[in-house]
């Protein structure tokens, strides 16, 4: 459906190595650049700080996550086994001291708990899953697996221009500067 | 702002040396400090000050000799697992874990104390039952144990480990066993800094070396638990009881070398290769460990208080009592709960400031660790063997033994401070030639 009308993704550019591709981000950071991107078939140390990424607010959510589990569990077996039906094991207290007995399972909920508002708030905070993503309309952009290193600037930008960016991608050693264009599928 | 990236420019061909001078005086101040406080327990130790102290001081000697032994173990552990891991981001740093583990051999000194009969007599009361078997057994102690007035079944069936000759013959193999790993690997480090061309060939030997290292570390670090604590009470066993001590061991050794690393960078030494990103690093470990002791040592208490096996669980139940539970609180929340929540944050871990007053308190929750380990045994142990027959003057606490307690804590910390000096100031601060140093210079999290 080539008819059909294309909203302007942004530019995509390539770079010959991962340390060309550590500089340029910098340039690109220091543009003031918000919203754009690094493509690589590895990860690259200390890109994020290249980038100029800050730290995910994820381990409050996990901290506050893992909270939860540890309350829910010591209220679960404590207003089960001392409120409701108090259970007596070999004659030990059925009172607050029981508590040793419930920290194998306030344990294993502030983990379980953990755990899943880490992967549930990583995948929230990426906006995943997604059933497709625009920059997959560059041609170039499955190079990114195998042994490309690419940048892309997204056109949602406030410093984004047609012209203007793409002459600041290939000052910043960007070659194969593509215009990516969302057809919408 | 970029990250400063270190270069081979800045790593000085000869290596930073710490100018011996500027901790003279600490130096001085330790030794004089650890022999007038050796003058002073020999005495104490041999009973020239009575019985009451003999007995009392000799548990207190067994704590700080302790203390600091845990130190020295955790910091051959730490030069180990950097080996054998094949680590690149600890190099910078990697001496300063060799020089602490290296203190290890030479607390055989304030271990020589502990082979004293005098001593053993309030420390150990199987011995006291081993060497009264024998002589109703006619030179036989298994006879002895086995038969008449000084049978004992236990002792009987734990004869062939729990005896007097391999007793000593362990204690005695201790100390050289592990004290040449830790020699040996911290020799082929220093000895790369003088290689004219360093390669990685000794990088590579040490890796290899250090996988023997590591099951001769946790036999002797479980063993040595085991033989001088543990044993305290010969009635009472715990498979978690070397764990448990390894993992105060390791929590405790990586901060004293936090400690060490912050010092010597306020001193002006190691500021091109040691960073924030270390002190996280660093930090990070503190974090596990402090989970791993919670780990290790609820566990053990749990399997104990669970089962509630008479013979098993009287550890607990001594330190339940009276004023030692509040002592089992205060390890709860403060060597786990407090920390656990202290370390949490990323960013307070890269300020030194603050890993200095959290080293230092977890310092000082190991100390509280290990009074519980070993003084409860005191009170029960000495007055019983100073008036075995008459129950009513057996007493929980001996009144004014925490003087000795202190007295022979300083003395072995001042000999522990002044060998680490010693092994600081000896060779260079890090391995400057080490082919890894700059991926250690410029680790990032």
């Amino acid at each position: 459906m080539s008819s059909s009308v294309k909203r302007v993704y942004g530019y995509l550019a390539e770079f010959e190595s991962a340390s060309a591709l550590y500089k340029a981000a910098e340039k690109v950071r220091d543009a003031g650049f918000r919203k754009w991107d690094c493509y690589t078939p590895f990860p690259v140390h200390g890109l994020d700080d290249a980038m100029g990424i800050k730290r995910s607010i994820l381990p409050y959510f996990v901290f506050f996550g893992g909270l939860t589990g540890l309350i829910t569990a010591f209220l679960l077996s404590y207003v089960t086994q001392v409120g409701i039906y108090p259970t007596t094991v070999q004659g030990k207290p059925s009172n607050i001291f029981t508590v040793p007995a419930f920290f194998p399972i306030m344990f294993e909920l502030t983990v379980l708990f953990s755990g899943f508002t880490t992967l549930f708030g990583f995948l929230g905070l990426s906006q995943l899953p997604r059933w497709n993503h625009p920059i997959f309309a560059s041609r170039q952009i499955h190079r990114a697996t195998d042994d490309g290193y690419f940048i892309e600037i997204e056109a949602k930008d406030p410093k984004f221009s047609a012209e203007g960016t793409k002459g600041f991608l290939d000052e910043i050693g960007g070659e194969n500067i593509e215009l990516v264009e969302d057809d919408g599928t | 702002m970029a990250h400063h990236l270190v270069t081979s420019a800045e790593i000085p061909e000869e290596g930073e040396r710490l100018e011996v001078d500027r901790l003279k005086k600490i130096r001085t101040i330790c030794l004089i400090v650890a022999g007038a406080g050796g003058l002073l327990s020999m005495p104490a130790l041999f009973g020239w000050f009575g019985d009451g102290v003999q007995g009392s001081y000799s548990f207190s000697w067994l704590y700080g000799f302790f203390f600091f032994t845990t130190l020295a173990m955790g910091g051959c552990f730490w030069t180990l697992l950097h080996n054998v891991s094949n680590s690149g981001w600890g190099v910078s740093v990697r001496r300063v874990m060799e020089n602490v583990g290296y203190v290890f051999p030479w607390m055989f000194i304030p271990m020589l104390p502990l082979l004293l009969p005098e001593v053993q007599t309030y420390l150990y009361e199987w011995m006291d039952k081993h060497r009264l078997a024998k002589e109703a057994g006619g030179g036989s102690t298994s006879y002895g144990l086995h038969h008449g007035p000084t049978a004992d079944h236990l002792l009987h069936v734990k004869y062939w480990y729990l005896n007097l000759e391999f007793w000593y013959v362990r204690m005695l193999c201790y100390f050289p066993l592990l004290g040449f790993v830790i020699y040996f690997l911290r020799k082929l480090s220093v000895d790369q800094d003088t290689d004219p061309t360093p390669g990685t060939s000794r990088l590579k030997r040490a890796r290899f070396h250090s996988c023997w290292g590591v099951p001769v570390l946790a036999v002797v670090l479980t063993f040595l638990a085991i033989d001088v604590v543990k044993t305290l009470d010969y009635k009472w066993f715990s498979t978690m009881w070397g764990v448990y001590v390894f993992a105060g061991s390791a929590l405790n050794a990586m901060a004293v070398i936090i400690l060490v690393t912050i010092a010597l960078r306020r001193m002006g030494y190691l500021k091109n290769v040691v960073g924030p990103e270390h002190d996280h690093l660093m930090g990070k470990l503190i974090f596990a460990f402090t989970v791993f002791w919670a780990y290790i040592s609820f566990d053990q208490y749990f399997l104990y208080w669970y089962a509630n096996i008479t013979e098993e669980t009287r550890y607990f139940i001594l330190r339940n009592t009276a004023g030692w539970n509040y002592v089992s609180i205060v390890l709860v929340f403060g060597h786990f709960v407090a920390p656990f929540l202290l370390l949490i944050r990323q960013d307070l871990k890269r300020r030194n400031g603050y890993m200095i007053v959290m080293a230092c308190y977890l310092l000082f929750m190991h100390m509280i660790d290990l009074y519980h380990m070993i003084i409860p045994e005191r009170g029960p142990s000495v007055t019983k063997v100073l008036h075995p027959h008459s129950p009513d003057s057996w007493a929980l606490w001996l009144n004014g033994s925490i003087v000795g307690d202190v007295v022979a804590f300083v003395t072995v910390g001042c000999f522990f401070v002044y060998i680490l000096l010693r092994n600081i100031g000896s060779v260079a601060l890090y391995p400057h030639r080490d082919p890894r140093i700059l991926e250690s210079a410029n680790v990032h999290n």
